[in-house]
């Protein structure tokens, strides 16, 4: 492993020697293992920027400026070694090997980096070369299985968002996504999608801005987990951090790489419905009164009827269908025979592509460092009319302006274009609603196609009673051609620094940083679409400008007892501006998408204007007692605009220490040994414009204006919510680093909360906020790693990820008789919430359950009617959307210029409630709706002739059920879904699923030409070529038709939920990576 | 170095130093002041909205008195309360949209004190006529609901108060507000979309209102429901041309709910037909207001199978009429003030004239609004004709009102349960058993939200069912 990490190290660095001023030292860096030298080893002279690389040999030449006294010699998998030069020339050091990648050096809050030994938290880094390994696009999706505790729920949608959770959800109804940080600078991972759309109601799903990082651009990604990591970072960081560190060049070099990859898509079957083939159109088993529409009269299929709850088919019966009614039709006016489609609904999705061409050059000379890099990202998704086009520049550079002085500066710019973004939830743009909910098996998806393309209208199988136009469900490549969106976004972020050493003990450093994001979104209903047709439009500017100012120490206060820390403060303003507009009672002219083509003068737009301002002050302290003690302190105070006055400012401490046993007690066993604690609080300030009352203003009526009370009642009295957390763990790191794990245990505490909740309609307002509440998070991580086999050539290494959280609402708001036991975040179709629920973890599903015979609940109990009884109340609780735990495990093996590596990744447990299933099931989509009962007889045929379905349970007096429930839904009975019992539909409970599962994520395939090939090419240094995979195979699930892992947004209610569920797509290629 | 560095130190503390930034806390696109009349339309807008949709996620009363069923889904003809928030839609509406703006322009108003004290005093009477109006629509759909303590922002979890008590509260509300009026001051002026700011039309409306309430009343406690109709009768409408009236226009958002869910320029859907029970109820009777009621198919009425699946092209539907954008609606009409007098007048209330004339100008007022004509032929036929259709009183009357009051879903329903008259048979289905709700159920988020207070008032009114029935509802 160490050998071929040398060699990516070689491949990337070049060697350095560095002319300079005052005196040159030179050395060789070996090791036990590597007597002969270690190329590659990062040589720094302290407390400045300036340094060295090793050879191929291990030699390194450094210029080491007056003043400075300590070389610090640093490279992967061994100790980092501080080495005092005093009068020498010639350093020599012996690196000791060190519990690979849990020693290097780190980045941590604030950009400081930091040896990991003296961490005294969890924080757990992935290379840039695991992110991007499968080029996935969005770069957080690369995160998922790799680090333990974070959670990632990607959507399949094109370009979709993607929750990113750390050490499960603290804030009842605020955000909970981790913060991102780009070389100290936080950016917007907003997620701009409508609250529609995050319940599950008519939304499109645009993703999040963290989409638009350039993975080629990461060098690492650190995951700062507990609030004592990320206490510096004031209270947007109780969620945890995701601290992106970019690439940058290297002082007097040049290397250039290109990169490019090519990868297709397609859905994964086994994720998507599949149909019964047995019965057509219908709710009932009957056609429309027989019609002449052509060639004599024959039966009519019940095209209004989108169901397929019809009559049973039949190749020797002539019927009118849908074709029948278009005039372009070859079917025209003919009757064709009763049969099921050829081609379902899974031909509607395409084969996408994902190209993905970068170059990056970067480099120095003797006072200056570039990285300059450029990514152009072209996305086809799945669906008909879809791609998203992204254009990524990035740029930062360094100069040592004098010995004291260094100036950095980084500029990045991403823009993104997208046409044609999915249509998610209960929604006729997402093509889902038709194809697993509502829908008739009868219908070929090829020939409306064909329907749709002859002449560009919206020829639809699901025809109103007059024949005119569609009733409910548009022909879909109509809704892909005409009703499409499309969106841009453009987003810079950058900074400049400016970092003066005072002393060489001493050093400030001030920055100006900016993220500004502009998005447009556009979306459409066109004249002839079932809907009214109509233009939405949306702009949102949003900037964030952050002042730091840092003064640094490091001042040994004996050769034993080493201190350094910081002192600064922040000044953070941010903006968010924003207005939505939609035309008003249609379009005027078809094919015209303008605010000013609108039948109805518009109505207001929604206009909004946010302001923040956070100021904090912060110093933190590290003592360290010979390299194994050390203990940290930490402490912020930030004073919030979104507060009310006098209740704005909040302190919060942090103190965390760690010691390093292993320095005191050896073993030829246990290579390093560590163990750490610490305890953190974090302050949280409120959402923009919670305090004061204002009236929410409503189109008037012709001349009569219009105000309202709002809906959510503010709150004036306000205080900061907090955070309480405390960690623990050990890291290990057995027989040189053979095998090694860190285990952590930590529980959160979020208390105070500012939650708008929902309250009963008869306070006058359906929400309020209030300072309430508590839910606690514990639970544990481990990350581990072993190497199986090592030898000469060959190595196997392992990495195992596994975290368990367990979340507890505690307690809500209100005392005594007034106490809250309940909050919905979310009220579903179908009649399902999710809850923030007393003594219950966050999120729980509630709806009608079984009744159940027995107390242990395996006997349902079906009623005189053969069918399962509900409860009468809709709030039992029916499902935990929490995982119990999640997983990854990721294996690498590499045999001379080979490496094959795979991830796979695992979620245990997590429910989800399928109105998917619900409807489709309710409409006689699926299978189990169809075929013959255990008499033989179909289910479909009346229960006097034999038909019927005996479902599992137990009759009200408690005996086996015998009761065939009748299974045709002419007079609104099934035995299924939304149709069953009399449309009171079965207990909702039936329709929730485990949502566990076993997923091979990635496997990537590479093979570095040798440098004997390479060699001889002159400019090129390395070929690296990849032949990659993702998501290729989900070896266990438990839902039957979608991918459990399907949401609906980001965000608190975008889980456990599914309708109109995307199948997930299968990604494979091939990627090339040139040096130079 | 020292001072370099106390320097530097206080410059980071300095740079941290918060300007004032307090106006940052202040939302520059929404308003802080507001007129009352703005807050007083809307919510006037919001009732008549929720009275008028037929919206199945919020009102499905014509279902449940049959004069509508559905083509294709049938949980709400068959009376399913749960799959959708229904009872949710109906009390949030009423509380946060009508009742709390209400509540809102009655402080405002209250709290000026510059303000012209006669037109005060309209202002704030005009502003309780609408909020006993709704007051009543929860009490009668739901019994027992959150009063003293709703609508007060100290109070997350508002107590139920008893039906009966409260809603005697409010005829006394109803009252006070009649004193107020001083007919020579202006109301809420342009303010008011109802009457225009026509006092003496409110004096008619309140009395009306009066009427209507009290009616409610009638077999639960007759003497004082004979009191207050005998003060309210004297005041009430007089003609069609006195109906509060809500005057839709053709524009989005301000068109007639009716026509968003039917009209085929706002929607494509096809969910509602005339049921048969009503269809052929008037097609029994040759009643010519159903060529203003209903279109034709295959030249005849044909209503829709109730509670049963049913095509939409073999069907008549709803006349084009009813679902035009800008067709007005009625909150309290002529017609049915004088179906109340007819009743009152066999209950033995002083009221004047005989039950058959009030159920002569009732039935003649109808056919004058719709249009339709021929009224004193209709009367004349036997099966119509006050002194030879067939039952008591309540059965003549209720199956009129009942037809009158089409595209009146709620106030159907309230008749039909008062009077118990037609008889309206649920859809019989094997293996399922159904009941005409009598209430609505209190929402399911009541459960969750106030769980306690809910249940007490589900104790209270004898079950938390559907088919519960109200205080008042003892035949």
């Amino acid at each position: 492993m160490k050998k071929v990490l040398l060699g990516l190290v070689l491949t990337v660095f070049t060697v350095v020697s560095v002319m300079a001023q005052s005196r040159t030292i030179t050395g060789k860096v070996t090791s036990a293992d590597e007597p002969e030298g270690i190329p590659g080893v990062n040589v720094q002279v302290q407390g400045t920027a300036v340094g060295a690389i090793t050879d191929i040999d291990g030699s390194y030449v450094v210029e080491v400026p007056q003043g400075s006294n300590i070389l610090v010699f640093s490279f992967v998998g061994f100790t980092t070694q501080n080495v005092s030069i005093g009068n020498r020339s010639e350093v020599n050091v012996i690196l000791q090997a060190d519990v690979r990648e849990l020693s290097e050096v780190v980045i941590t809050a604030l950009g400081v980096e930091r040896n990991r030994n003296e961490l005294a938290y969890s924080a757990q880094e992935v290379q840039g070369e695991q992110i991007t390994r499968t080029r996935t696009p969005n770069f957080v999706d690369a995160l998922s299985g790799k680090v333990a505790g974070l959670d990632i729920r990607s959507n399949n949608t094109m370009g979709g968002s993607t929750n990113v959770i750390i050490r499960g959800y603290s804030s009842i109804t605020g955000n909970n996504q981790a913060l991102f940080v780009i070389d100290g600078v936080p950016v917007s991972n907003a997620n701009n999608n409508t609250a529609n759309q995050s319940s599950g109601r008519v939304g499109t799903d645009f993703g999040n801005a963290a989409a638009d990082l350039n993975p080629d651009n990461i060098e690492s990604v650190n995951v700062l987990k507990g609030a004592a990591a990320t206490a510096l970072y004031g209270s947007r960081a109780a969620n945890g951090v995701i601290m992106i560190t970019t690439k940058k060049g290297r002082k007097n070099s040049l290397n250039i790489t290109v990169n490019s990859g090519v990868t297709w898509t397609s859905i994964d079957k086994s994720t998507f419905a599949r149909y019964q083939k047995e019965y057509g159109a219908g709710y009932g088993d009957e056609f429309r009164t027989p019609a002449d529409l052509g060639s004599g009269v024959g039966p009519v299929v019940r095209f209004q009827d989108d169901a397929s709850f019809g009559p049973a088919f039949n190749p020797n019966l002539m019927v009118y269908q849908w074709d029948a009614i278009d005039p372009f039709s070859p079917n025209y006016g003919k009757m064709t025979p009763w049969v099921a489609a050829e081609n379902d609904p899974s031909t509607f999705y395409e084969t996408g592509l994902n190209s993905n061409q970068s170059i990056n050059i970067s480099g120095g000379g003797d006072e200056t460092t570039f990285n300059l890099g450029y990514t152009r990202n072209d996305i086809k998704g799945n669906l008909p009319n879809s791609w998203i086009d992204k254009d990524q520049f990035n740029f930062n550079a360094s100069y040592d302006a004098s010995e004291r002085l260094t100036v950095t500066a980084s500029a990045n710019y991403t823009r993104t274009a997208g046409m044609g973004r999915y249509g998610t939830g209960y929604n006729g743009r997402n093509p889902n609603q038709q194809f697993r909910q509502w829908w008739q098996t009868n219908v070929d998806l090829k020939e409306q196609e064909a329907a749709y393309w002859r002449n560009e209208q919206n020829i639809t199988w699901n025809w109103n009673a007059a024949n005119s136009g569609p009733i409910y469900s548009d022909n879909l490549y109509w809704t892909r051609y005409q009703n499409y969106s499309n969106d841009s976004r453009d987003n810079f972020y950058g900074f400049a620094s400016v970092n003066y050493k005072v002393a060489d003990w001493l050093s400030v450093m001030g920055r100006a940083s900016f993220n500004t994001t502009e998005d447009l979104q556009e979306e459409r209903m066109a004249i002839g679409s079932a809907d009214v047709s109509e233009y939405t439009r949306f702009n949102r500017g949003f900037n964030e400008t952050n002042f730091d100012l840092m003064l640094s120490f490091n001042k040994d206060i004996s050769s034993d007892i080493s201190f350094n820390g910081l002192l600064g403060s922040n000044l953070r303003r941010s903006r968010v501006s924003s207005i939505r507009a939609s035309t008003n009672g249609g379009l005027v002219v078809p094919g015209l998408y303008s605010l000013s083509n609108t039948v109805s003068a518009i109505e207001p737009p929604t206009e909004i204007f946010e302001r923040v301002g956070v100021d904090g002050i912060f110093a933190n302290a590290n003592f360290g007692y010979k390299e194994k003690l050390f203990l940290e302190l930490s402490a912020r105070q930030d004073k919030s605009t979104t507060l009310p006055e006098g209740n704005n400012t909040y302190f919060y401490p942090a103190v965390a220490a760690n010691y390093v046993f292993t320095e005191d007690f050896t073993s030829s066993w246990l290579t390093h040994g560590k163990i750490r604690a610490n305890y953190a609080e974090v302050g949280n300030d409120a959402p923009a414009l919670s305090v004061f009352d204002v009236y929410d203003a409503v189109t008037g009526f012709g001349d009569k204006p219009i105000f309202s009370m709002p809906s959510t009642r503010n709150n004036n009295e306000l205080i900061p919510e907090r955070q309480k957390s405390i960690e623990a763990g050990v890291e290990l790191d057995f027989f040189n680093s053979l095998f090694g794990f860190d285990v952590t245990w930590y529980r959160s505490n979020t208390i105070n909360q500012i939650i708008p909740v929902n309250t009963s309609a008869a306070t006058g307002y359906t929400r309020r906020f209030v300072n309430a509440g508590e839910v606690q998070n514990h639970g544990i991580e481990v990350s581990a790693f072993v190497t199986p086999i090592q030898t000469q050539d060959f190595t196997w290494t392992m990495n195992v990820n596994f975290s368990r959280n367990r979340n507890e609402v505690i307690s809500l708001y209100g005392e005594g008789e007034n106490k809250v036991e309940n909050v919905p975040l979310a009220s579903f179709q179908g009649g399902v919430s999710v809850n923030a629920a007393v003594g219950q973890p966050y999120g729980v599903l509630r709806g009608t359950d079984f009744i159940y015979f027995d107390e242990a609940k395996t006997q349902k109990v079906v009623n005189s009617s053969g069918y399962y009884m509900a409860t009468g109340r809709s709030d039992e609780i029916i499902g935990d959307p929490n995982p119990d735990w999640i997983g990854g495990v990721n294996n690498t093996f590499s045999y001379k210029g080979f490496n094959l590596g795979f991830l796979i990744d695992i979620r245990k447990g997590g429910d989800v409630f399928s109105l998917d299933q619900w409807y489709g099931e309710g409409t006689g989509l699926y299978p189990e709706t169809a075929g013959l009962n255990d008499k033989g007889n179909p289910v479909r045929s009346p229960v006097e002739e034999g038909g019927g379905i005996l479902l599992p349970g137990v009759k009200e007096d408690g005996s086996p059920n015998d009761i065939y429930a009748g299974n045709y839904n002419g007079n609104g009975n099934t035995a299924f879904g939304y149709a069953a019992n009399g449309a009171n539909g079965t207990p909702r409970a039936m329709y929730v699923y485990d949502g566990s599962f076993v997923k091979l994520r990635e496997v990537a395939l590479s093979y570095s030409l040798p440098q004997s090939i390479v060699g001889d090419w002159g400019v090129v240094k390395g070929v690296d070529l990849q032949l990659i995979g993702r998501n290729l195979w989900i070896i266990h699930k438990n839902m039957k038709y979608s991918d459990p892992e399907e949401g609906l947004s980001s965000g608190n209610a975008g889980r456990g939920y599914q309708s109109g569920a995307y199948p997930a797509v299968r990604n494979y290629g091939f990627n090339v990576r040139f040096n130079f | 170095m020292k001072k370099i560095f106390i320097y530097l130190v206080s410059m980071v503390l300095f740079a941290s130093c918060v300007d004032n930034l307090d106006d940052f806390n202040v939302d520059q696109k929404k308003a802080s002041q507001v007129p009352p009349g703005t807050l007083f339309t809307g919510a006037v807008k919001n009732l008549t909205d929720v009275m008028t949709t037929p919206n199945v996620n919020t009102n499905n009363y014509r279902f449940y008195v049959q004069h509508w069923t559905s083509t294709q889904y049938l949980d709400e003809p068959r009376y399913n309360m749960t799959s959708r928030t229904i009872p949710q839609n109906m009390f949030q509406t009423l509380y946060r949209d009508v009742l709390m703006d209400l509540n809102d322009a009655k402080r405002l108003i209250q709290e000026n004190d510059l303000m012209d004290p006669d037109v005060k005093d309209n202002q704030l009477a005009q502003v309780e006529m609408v909020e006993v109006y709704a007051w009543s629509i929860l009490l009668n759909t739901f019994g027992d609901v959150p009063y003293s303590q709703a609508l007060n922002r100290d109070i997350s979890l508002p107590a139920y108060d008893d039906a009966a008590t409260v809603y005697n509260d409010i005829l006394t509300r109803l009252d006070a507000a009649l004193d107020r009026i001083q007919l020579t001051a202006d109301g809420f002026g342009n303010a008011d979309v109802l009457y225009d700011s026509d006092m003496a039309m409110w004096v008619k409306f309140g009395n009306s209102l009066k009427l209507k309430l009290a009616m409610v009343l009638a077999d639960v406690s007759p003497d004082q429901a004979q009191s207050l109709v005998e003060e309210a009768a004297p005041n009430v409408f007089t003609s069609n041309a006195d109906n509060a009236a809500f005057p839709y226009l053709s524009n989005a958002p301000n068109n007639n709910p009716v026509s968003e869910n039917i009209n085929p320029l706002r929607t494509s859907r096809e969910d509602y037909v005339p049921a048969n029970t009503l269809v052929d109820a008037m097609n029994e009777l040759e009643d010519p207001r159903r060529a203003r009621y209903f279109t034709q198919y295959n030249g005849e009425y044909k209503g829709g199978r109730y509670g049963f699946t049913n095509s939409y092209s073999e069907v008549s539907h709803v006349h084009d009429d009813i679902i035009a954008l800008d067709f007005e609606s009625l909150l309290l009409d002529y017609v049915e003030v004088e179906f109340l007098l007819a009743e009152a007048v066999e209950r033995g209330f002083n009221v004047g004239g005989s039950a058959a004339e009030h159920y002569n100008a009732a039935v003649t007022a109808s056919f004058d609004y719709w249009g339709a004509p021929g009224a004193a032929a209709y009367l004349a036929k036997p099966a119509v004709n006050y002194s030879s259709a067939s039952g008591d009183w309540k059965q003549k009357i209720g199956k009129q009102k009942w037809i009158a009051l089409y595209n009146r879903g709620f106030d159907a329903w309230l008749e039909w349960r008062r009077l118990d008259a037609p008889t309206l048979l649920p859809p019989v289905v094997e293996g399922l058993d159904f009941t005409v709700p009598t209430r609505l159920i209190y929402p399911v988020n009541e459960q969750t939200l106030n769980g306690a207070n809910r249940n007490a008032a589900a104790d209270a009114i004898g079950g938390d069912q559907s088919s519960t029935k109200l205080w008042w509802d003892t035949n």
